[in-house]
């Protein structure tokens, strides 16, 4: 479903944020992006997300490539983080319906679909209220209900638990796993490594903007030798750190 | 087009769903401004005569041709006269203190003399008439009337160039009406004023009223416009840049550039809507300055014929439009939102330097400055207020708005729109 094919991205001449990244990712998959911050992970998830565009290098989801097909791709593309801020003086309803009317979705279906995310997520009793009134956890709740009103197939998830309660955390993630299930492609970013054990299916580590170690958590923890996957990510980052030194 | 109506009425319903917003864009600037435009003339006042009161305009041995006229003249009754005999005139005239004190205080003395005659200066005049119509062409009337005020009192001096502008020359003028006797009936209609027609009767306060609405609100409006466009895209897009909303829009499936017209159409309708209310409340302002002090910045009696009506309603959205491209283009050149507001602000600076210089130029616009986006709005403007609009200043203001403003949209649209075709292609 996302075909990323050699992407370099230079903000300037002389410094070269992402080097040459390619991975393929297919139905039903989680893939983790994990890496030092200053890595290159949320310039990447901007690039799939068609936000920003790479030097060089290509971009594919589902056979479309944003150069001609950018508004079909947004279709299809749902995308969450925590960079996106929702505008503080609108309630949580209102924006739904908002978004809900610019991805065409029929009124009848808004309200079911509304009804459904609302309910999972404890929103509905806030949905009057104002987004600054709401709590962080609340907020990024309401973000993912809004970023997925229109059930895209693909999703791009940049630290989808960060600053969030343990309780909030979990539902999140538990709604990853449904969205997997359900056939989703999923790319997230994340800092935390029992997210990233318990939730994808492949994971690559990039440091200094180029993937060092690609496969599925236990490989690359059998492949570093170390007892778990928190040590091979330690082990795997000092080593080619220190190659680029 | 049919998104950009969502992100049009979306953007509305945040403006009109948020009451601090709405008073914010729609009243509170036109009020401000309402007050500055009162105040000021109170506070030169209170400077040049150390009070608050309106001085009254004293009259000595007035006559009855000049009491009528008062009477019957909506502009004459503006001022508070106060009747004063040639003896009581004299009498305070010997007291020279008190007498410099109350000139001092911007008191304008209206004296009326026969000439050498013993005669009352009604009869001087009506005698000239005579004499007129008997063929004497050189007859000279020795009838006079002296303004009296210290030359170094700016609100009597002011106030005296008014009165005499407002109500002693168009009273002249009725002299022959009221008492040229024959010689109105059969000879001159060279004062005749349609009395019966109330357009004509406004029209005769354009000298003074219309005058200072063409210095006063062009400016006015064009800084309220501004200020609007200012609040409006800072909050719209710059902010939004700032959240990171503007890149969750770009996430839609609705192409850049209909979230573009979506947004700038919200603005063109709020910030239009909000200075035909300030037009409306400085129009009310004129009208409700019975006073019409001589130191009021829009005095008694503004007024604009239908045809510079609609100049004005069909100007002001088209400059909006540019003012937005050009906040618009400020905004999507710059990063942080710190150089954004001070970079916003500027031209406020620059409007303000343009609206005072717009009250104290004594010439009339050139032909170049209807090339110059956003101040040919202001010319116009300024000319539709003294009657001197001309067809083509309006083609040029419109055209020249329109089309800096969609250069200036282009380029920063192409920016913005990463998978421009064009770009790509170039």
């Amino acid at each position: 479903m996302i075909s990323v094919k050699d992407i370099h991205k230079s903000y300037t001449k002389d410094s070269e944020t992402l080097k040459g990244i390619s991975f393929e990712i297919g139905e039903g998959k989680i893939f983790g992006l994990l890496g030092p911050n200053g890595a290159g992970k949320t310039t990447l998830m901007q690039i799939i997300a068609t936000l920003m565009k790479p030097t060089s290098g290509t971009v594919e989801i589902n056979g479309m490539s944003p150069d001609n097909d950018l508004l079909k791709i947004h279709k299809i593309l749902g995308f969450l983080t925590t960079e996106i801020k929702l505008d503080p003086v609108s309630t949580p309803d209102h924006l739904f319906d908002f978004f809900a009317e610019l991805y065409d979705i029929p009124q009848d279906e808004i309200n079911s679909r509304k009804e459904k995310a609302f309910g999972r997520f404890g929103i509905t009793q806030f949905a009057n209220r104002r987004i600054s009134e709401l709590s962080t956890g609340m907020k990024q709740k309401i973000s993912i209900a809004i970023s997925l009103l229109h059930e895209p197939p693909v999703i791009i998830f940049d630290e989808p638990t960060n600053g969030l309660d343990i309780l909030t955390s979990r539902q999140v993630t538990d709604y990853l796993k449904e969205l997997r299930n359900e056939g989703r492609c999923i790319i997230l970013s994340t800092h935390i490594f029992s997210v990233a054990e318990e939730l994808c299916d492949e994971v690559a580590i990039i440091v200094d903007g180029k993937i060092v170690a690609q496969g599925t958590v236990d490989e690359l923890t059998a492949l570093s030798g170390e007892k778990n996957f928190e040590d091979a990510f330690f082990k795997i980052y000092v080593e080619n750190h220190k190659e680029d030194q | 087009m049919k998104k950009a109506y969502v992100i049009f009425r979306w953007e509305l319903n945040k403006i009109f769903s948020n009451w601090h917003k709405t008073v914010t864009l729609f009243l509170l600037p036109a009020v401000l401004m309402m007050l500055a435009l009162n105040i000021f003339p109170l506070l030169i006042n209170y400077m040049s005569t150390g009070s608050f009161s309106k001085k009254p305009i004293v009259l000595v041995s007035a006559p009855q041709s000049f009491r009528d006229y008062v009477k019957e003249t909506a502009d004459a009754n503006v001022y508070s006269y106060s009747d004063m005999s040639f003896r009581e005139f004299s009498d305070l005239f010997n007291v020279t203190e008190r007498f410099k004190k109350s000139l001092s205080g911007g008191t304008v003395i209206c004296f009326f003399a026969p000439g050498d005659t013993d005669d009352s200066f009604d009869n001087a005049v009506s005698d000239y008439y005579k004499e007129i119509i008997n063929g004497n062409n050189k007859a000279e009337s020795e009838a006079v009337i002296y303004l009296g005020y210290d030359l170094n009192s700016l609100s009597g001096g002011l106030r005296a160039r008014q009165f005499r502008q407002g109500v002693l020359e168009h009273y002249q003028s009725s002299l022959v009406d009221r008492l040229g006797g024959e010689y109105a009936n059969t000879g001159s209609n060279l004062f005749s004023v349609d009395a019966f027609n109330p357009v004509t009767k406004l029209m005769d306060n354009r000298s003074t009223a219309d005058e200072s609405a063409s210095r006063i609100v062009p400016g006015m409006l064009l800084i309220m416009m501004y200020y609007c466009v200012y609040s409006l895209v800072s909050d719209m897009f710059a902010l939004e840049r700032e959240r990171g909303f503007w890149s969750k829009l770009k996430m839609t499936p609705v192409a850049p550039s209909h979230i573009f017209a979506g947004k700038i159409m919200a603005i063109m309708v709020i910030v239009s809507a909000a200075t035909y209310i300030t037009a409306l409340l400085l129009f009310l302002t004129s009208w409700a300055n019975t006073a019409n002090d001589a130191m009021s910045l829009l005095p008694f009696g503004m007024m604009l014929t239908p045809f510079e009506l609609f100049i004005l309603i069909v100007t002001i959205p088209f400059t909006v439009f540019v003012m937005t491209a050009a906040c618009i283009s400020t905004v999507f050149s710059l990063n942080k939102i710190q150089d954004i507001t001070i970079n916003l602000q500027l031209p406020l600076v620059l409007f303000l330097a343009d609206f005072f210089l717009q009250m104290f130029r004594g010439t009339r616009p050139m032909t170049a400055e209807y090339f110059i986006p956003m101040h040919n709005s202001l010319a116009l403007i300024s000319e539709a207020y003294m009657a001197q609009e001309k067809a083509w200043h309006v083609i040029a203001v419109l055209a020249v708005n329109t089309a800096a403003a969609l250069l200036v949209l282009r380029s920063v649209y192409r920016k913005e729109d990463l998978y421009d075709k064009r770009k790509r292609h170039s």
